[in-house]
Formats: C-alpha cells, sequence, structure tokens
C-alpha cells in the first residue's frame, strides 16, 4: 500500500507523525510534572510552558495535515492565541498564588515535603 | 480517497483518544489541588487541552466547523483564568 | 514672611498646563515670594540610546513650562529653577521616583509638592502602581492640583495625527481578524466588518494602543518581531527538552527559587512581551512584574542563569529599540540580578 504513495506523500506524513508524537510527549511530560511537582509555582511551569509547547505542536500537525484551505488559517490563529494566552494565564494564577501568600517550596523544605508523601 | 488519508485520520483520532487520558490524569489535580490556585491551573491545562482535542478530531473527521469552537473556547478559557485569579486575589472586587 | 517653595514634577499630559497654574497661584498665596522648582524625572539613564529623544523631549517640556509660570506670575516675584532628575540613577516603579523626589525636596528645602493628578513619568504607559501611595510612604507632603480632565486621556503633542493613528491601525487589524474569519470574497462579511471594525476602533483604539504609534518605528517593529519568534521559539524548544529530562527522571532534581531581575525595557508593550517571553521558556515563569523589577520563579539552575545572561533581554529590546540597543551588559553585570529567599514580600 505504502509503495504506491509518493516519495513526498511519505515525507509529508512522516512529518505530521513526528508533530503529534513530540506533541503527545510534551503534553505527557507537562501532565507528569502537574501531578509530580511540588507546589503550585513549580507546576506552573510545566502546566504554562511544556503543555503550550505540546499544543502548538499538535496543532501544527492538523494544520498541516489540512493543507491549503481556510480552516488552516483558523488553526494558525489557535496556535497564535495558544501562545499568547498561555503564558499570560500561568502569570496571573502565580502572580494570585504569590498574593494570597502561598510560600514557595525550596530544597529545604523537602525533608517535610517528604513525610506527607 | 487515497488509502493514506485513513491512516492519517485515524492517526488524529488516536492522538485525541490520548491526549483525552492525558486530560484525565490531570483531572486528578483540578479535584485533589490543595489551593484554589492549583486547580485554577489545572483546568486551565484541562482548557488547553481540549482546544487541541477539538482540532484533532476536527482533522480527524473532517469537520473544519469543529475549529470554530476551538477558539472561542480557547479565548474564554483564557478569560476564565484571569478572571478567577483577579477574584481570588481582591474577592468581592470588581473583575 | 518667608519665601514659599514648591516643587512641580512635570510629564506630558492634558493636565500639566494647569498644574503648573496652580502651583503658582497656591503658591503666591501661602507666601509672599515664590521658588518654583520644575523638574522632569526621567524613567531611564540618558545614555542609553532610546531615551535621548526622551531627553531632548524633558528639555522642551521645561523650557514650556518655564515659559507658562512666567505668564502666571505677572508682576508678583517668582523665581523658577529648572532641573532634570534620574540622569544619573535608574528610576524603575514609582517608589523610586518618589524617593527622587524626596531627595531633591530635601537638597532644596522644599515645602510641598504639587502633583499633576495625570502624572506620568516617561510618558510611556501607565505607571502600574500609584505615585501618591509611593509619596505617603516617603513621608513627602504633596498637594494634587484641582484640574479639570477631559474625558479622553489623550496626550497634548500630536493629538491629531496620533490619534488618526491608533483609529487606523485598530480598524485594520480588527477588519482582517473579522475577514480571516469570515469570507472576505462575500460583500454581506465586507460590510459588517466594516461596521464592527469601525466601532472597535473608535471605542476601543485607546485601551489597544496605550502608547504613541510611529509610522515609521512601528512597522519595523512587527518585521523584526517575525525575526524574533524562530529565536524564540529555538530557545522554547531547547528549555523544554532539559525541563522534560528533570521532570522524567525518577529522583526530579529540581531545585526552585525566587529570583529578582531588573529589566530594562519600558513598561507597557516591551514588557509584556519581555515578561511573556520569559514565562514561555520553561524553568523560568515571571509571577509578579512590578514596572520593570519581574520577580522570576526559576525551576533548574541552568534556567536562572540563562535568565541572568539576559539573551531573551537583549532581544526584546532589538525588537523595539534596534540592533544598537541590543548591545547592553547583562543584567548580571549590571548588578540588577538578586536572589530572593523564601521570604521575598
Amino acid at each position: 500500500m505504502i509503495d504506491a504513495i509518493p516519495m513526498g506523500e511519505t515525507l509529508y506524513e512522516l512529518a505530521i507523525v513526528v508533530l503529534i508524537v513530540f506533541g503527545l510527549f510534551f503534553t505527557f511530560v507537562s501532565a507528569m510534572g502537574v501531578l509530580r511537582l511540588p507546589d503550585i509555582y513549580s507546576r506552573a511551569h510545566t502546566a504554562s510552558q511544556t503543555d503550550t509547547l505540546g499544543a502548538g505542536l499538535a496543532l501544527a500537525a492538523v494544520a498541516l495535515a489540512l493543507g491549503w484551505q481556510q480552516a488552516t488559517v483558523y488553526t494558525v490563529l489557535l496556535l497564535f492565541f495558544v501562545f499568547i494566552t498561555n503564558p499570560t494565564a500561568a502569570h496571573a494564577i502565580a502572580r494570585s498564588a504569590a498574593e494570597s501568600g502561598i510560600e514557595p517550596w525550596t530544597k529545604d523544605s523537602e525533608s517535610e515535603e517528604g513525610e506527607s508523601k | 480517497m487515497i488509502p493514506g488519508e485513513f491512516a492519517i485520520n485515524d492517526l488524529f483520532l488516536g492522538a485525541a483518544a490520548l491526549f483525552i487520558v492525558l486530560a484525565i490524569m490531570m483531572f486528578y489535580r483540578a479535584v485533589m489541588g490543595p489551593t484554589t490556585q492549583d486547580r485554577l491551573l489545572a483546568v486551565n491545562v484541562l482548557g488547553t487541552n481540549t482546544v487541541v482535542i477539538l482540532a484533532l478530531l476536527a482533522a480527524g473527521l473532517d469537520e473544519p466547523w469543529f475549529l470554530d469552537i476551538a477558539l472561542i473556547y480557547a479565548l474564554l478559557n483564557f478569560l476564565m483564568a484571569v478572571a478567577i485569579s483577579k477574584f481570588t486575589v481582591e474577592r468581592g472586587g470588581v473583575l | 514672611m518667608a519665601a514659599e517653595r514648591v516643587l512641580v514634577p512635570l510629564s506630558d499630559t492634558v493636565t500639566v498646563r494647569q498644574t503648573v497654574g496652580y502651583a503658582v497661584q497656591s503658591g503666591l498665596e501661602s507666601g509672599e515670594e515664590l521658588h518654583c522648582h520644575l523638574v522632569v524625572a526621567l524613567p531611564h539613564e540618558a545614555d542609553l540610546p532610546e531615551s535621548r529623544q526622551l531627553t531632548e523631549e524633558a528639555a522642551e517640556l521645561l523650557s514650556k513650562a518655564k515659559n507658562w509660570v512666567r505668564e502666571d506670575a505677572g508682576s508678583a516675584s517668582v523665581t523658577v529653577e529648572t532641573s532634570l532628575l534620574g540622569t544619573d540613577e535608574y528610576l524603575f516603579g514609582p517608589r523610586d521616583f518618589a524617593g527622587a523626589f524626596d531627595d531633591y525636596a530635601k537638597e532644596h528645602d522644599i515645602d510641598t509638592v504639587i502633583l499633576d493628578p495625570e502624572y506620568q513619568p516617561g510618558a510611556t504607559a501607565q505607571m502600574l502602581q500609584s505615585i501618591e501611595r509611593e509619596l505617603d510612604a516617603v513621608g513627602l507632603a504633596y498637594d494634587e492640583a484641582p484640574v479639570e480632565r477631559p474625558a479622553r486621556h489623550e496626550r497634548l503633542v500630536g493629538d491629531g495625527t496620533e490619534h488618526f493613528d491608533r483609529l487606523f491601525a485598530t480598524f485594520w487589524i480588527s477588519y482582517a481578524f473579522y475577514l480571516v474569519l469570515g469570507d472576505p470574497t462575500y460583500w454581506f462579511d465586507l460590510v459588517t466588518g466594516a461596521a464592527v471594525a469601525g466601532i472597535v476602533s473608535v471605542s476601543l483604539a485607546h485601551i489597544t494602543f496605550t502608547f504613541p504609534l510611529d509610522r515609521v518605528q512601528s512597522p519595523i517593529r512587527t518585521v523584526r518581531f517575525a525575526f524574533y519568534i524562530p529565536y524564540l521559539i529555538y530557545e522554547i524548544v531547547k528549555a523544554n527538552l532539559a525541563i522534560s529530562i528533570v521532570i522524567l527522571r525518577p529522583s526530579m532534581p529540581i531545585d526552585p527559587t525566587m529570583a529578582r531581575v531588573n529589566a530594562r525595557v519600558r513598561s507597557g508593550l516591551p514588557l509584556l512581551a519581555l515578561a511573556n517571553s520569559i514565562t514561555l521558556t520553561p524553568g523560568t515563569l515571571t509571577v509578579r512584574a512590578d514596572d520593570q523589577r519581574l520577580i522570576v520563579h526559576t525551576l533548574i539552575p541552568s534556567a536562572r542563569e540563562d535568565l541572568f545572561d539576559g539573551a531573551l533581554e537583549r532581544a526584546v529590546r532589538f525588537v523595539f529599540h534596534g540592533r544598537e540597543a541590543a548591545a547592553i551588559a547583562t543584567p548580571r553585570e549590571r548588578g540588577d540580578t538578586e536572589v530572593l529567599g523564601g521570604d521575598d514580600r
């Protein structure tokens, strides 16, 4: 079956597959980070950035698959919005955490953290 | 339709399914998160994932109008995160 | 009766003329003689490339204000002194401005400060905190000039073309966005889009662009920003891989700390761009941005080193001020960095 498809087509599909796999990988890292990291500030790191990259790669795969049509413009817009809004939202959340007086977790408080685990 | 396209569509659907699994993992933090901000963060990430899932479904099912919903959802998700994090600081204040 | 000494901080606002008038009037009421000190505080070091123009504008404002005082004083005995503050130090937020005014007041035996209610040093973007609160904190007596404000906060100079530029830019951006979502070849979408973009630009132009647009500089900035994006993506991917390795290691060797960096970019859009870029690069997360003082949470030491090397800051300066401005010392060399302990507040 694959033999029937020209070389360019395979490369194109390969690009989509690679983008999706990396997108999934980074989103997985983000999920692991949100579950494993000790406090709100460090969770915000993975939640905002790694997830943004994961989402960005997945959206890029979608844009590539859709090819040249109007829906692709939507996807690019979506990508743009995700990249602008995600860090801003993470900043808003971290700032709100700082203002409600949540202390950042440091290496020194690791021992206490260990007990609660 | 050429056979290759079926494979790509299935790939998108499979990726969407995996994204849903990851979203369920994040849901743990949304439910358990010790502080309001933790929950907010998890919900925000869930929102981003929902946008991605919608986009993947749009490509996988060949329904481009799903992207309209994804676009609106991304903007609403951003607004939600900013509004609630502002609200937790100035509780009862004007948003 | 002793001479009254007043300090009037000036900035380029609609109400600055009325403030000077009030300062002269109230000063002459309470004393026979008036020493009027007019100062302009510059928010940046004067030797930075992009602030040369600011310095010139400030000097111009001072000479204008001097004439206003002469006009208002009439035959009364008024002496005017003018001065530029902040040329040899780096003023960050309202706290530094209040401190600079306080130093000046002590040095010249000032009785009271007349504050313009619209006061904005540097005439760039809105300050994030009110200067009144900081003046209270340093214990400097101030009097707010009772001025009549126009409904819209427009700047005094270059009013007409500036207003038009903002409307023009907002109109086309919103129109383009509308047509991207709609169908650019369908007449109905073209008409409704024009109507919607008209409403948006009239009502929101002043919110969208808080700083004056420059007909030459703004398009150049957009082009430079396009060059910045690939660099940013490269940084994001690189740092993301580093973070992924750390998180996926079972031992998870993280070392979270709060750090403070004083960024040399202006408030408003440049600061937003820098803060968002810092947040987008994994391992660093902007927690607070009080004017140019950024509180950044860093997850791993290498990310902190990168932050202190200031590559992103230089890139943002390149986008907004050109190649010449990008070549500045790193925050570490300037001594603008600090690792904060657990209790930073």
